[in-house]
């Protein structure tokens, strides 16, 4: 973290844009490698959401540090398409679990028809 | 250390632990509930970045409705027997790990080779101020993104529609399925 020494020599830690974006990313990798490592389909729907606010967090960030209201409306856009994916997914896997009882993501290539 | 500082490190702990609890927990409920802590500490974030509106969002929509949804599934079924969490061979575990350590070392590289410089006006905005915030989020989002507004009506829409087709049950709810 850089520091920085005010008037009284006191070392003050200041938060910068920087670690918005670090903990963005790490958050974005843990959600990808959940994705790859799961089978559970419904986990791996977690993992997209992990990226997804990872990506949130980001454009928040962005839109704080940089006073413009733009990143905010584009993460409120984010979150509602999130949403929306989220109730897809758990659809389809509510569809898989009835016929394989089970949610593994090997069965996803026989639910064609 | 200040107090965002403090603030700041405890919700990145707090997030970067249970994001990782979401990937490791073999119990699919353990891992909805890390998601729910990672979604709060997120939401609580978003206040300390004086996104005020998003935190509110955040809490309601994906700590509210979305945790409700993935919990009531997980509920639904009976998930006991799955032993098998994880996915292929040791190996390509690892290398599937190894991808994204990679990732996050080469964004973290390129954040810290990137001049971003930018300083942010200080002080906590007082209450007026941050009403004006949300003021003016609101007028942005309902003149210069009325389109991309629109357009996610519309997707809800679809959405609503395809899930109920997707997930209905023949001969209603009490069907017996075989």
């Amino acid at each position: 973290m850089p520091t920085i020494t005010n008037t009284a020599a006191v070392t003050v830690t200041i938060v910068t844009l920087n670690h918005y974006l670090a903990l963005s990313g790490v958050v974005f990798a843990i959600g990808m490698i959940g994705v790859l490592l799961r089978r559970n389909a419904i986990v791996m729907l977690m993992g997209i959401e992990l990226m997804l606010n990872a990506v949130n967090l980001a454009m928040v960030a962005f839109a704080h540090y940089r006073q413009d209201a733009s990143g905010n409306i584009l993460a409120f856009f984010v979150m509602t398409v999130a949403a929306a994916e989220a109730g897809v997914g758990l659809a389809l896997a509510v569809n898989i679990f009835k016929r394989f009882k089970e949610v593994n993501i090997k069965y996803f290539e026989h639910l064609k028809g | 250390m200040d107090l965002t500082t403090i603030l700041f490190l405890v919700l990145a702990f707090l997030i970067i632990t249970f994001s990782a609890a979401v990937v490791i927990l073999p119990n699919p409920i353990y891992a909805a509930l890390s998601l729910a802590v990672t979604m709060i500490s997120l939401g609580f974030m978003y206040f300390l970045l004086q996104a005020y509106f998003i935190a509110g969002v955040q809490l309601i929509v994906y700590a509210g409705a979305v945790m409700v949804l993935f919990v009531m599934v997980l509920m639904l079924f009976d998930l006991r027997k799955e032993i098998a969490a994880f996915s292929g061979s040791k190996f390509s575990s690892l290398l599937k790990i190894l991808c994204g350590l990679f990732f996050t070392g080469a964004i973290i590289i390129a954040i810290r080779q990137g001049v971003i410089a930018l300083s942010v006006s200080a002080g906590e905005p007082t209450p007026a101020e941050q009403i004006e915030m949300v003021k003016n989020l609101a007028l942005r989002l309902f003149t210069q993104y009325v389109l991309a507004f629109e357009a996610l009506g519309v997707l809800l829409l679809v959405v609503a529609v395809g899930v109920v087709a997707v997930a209905r049950s023949r001969g209603g709810t009490h069907a017996h399925h075989n």
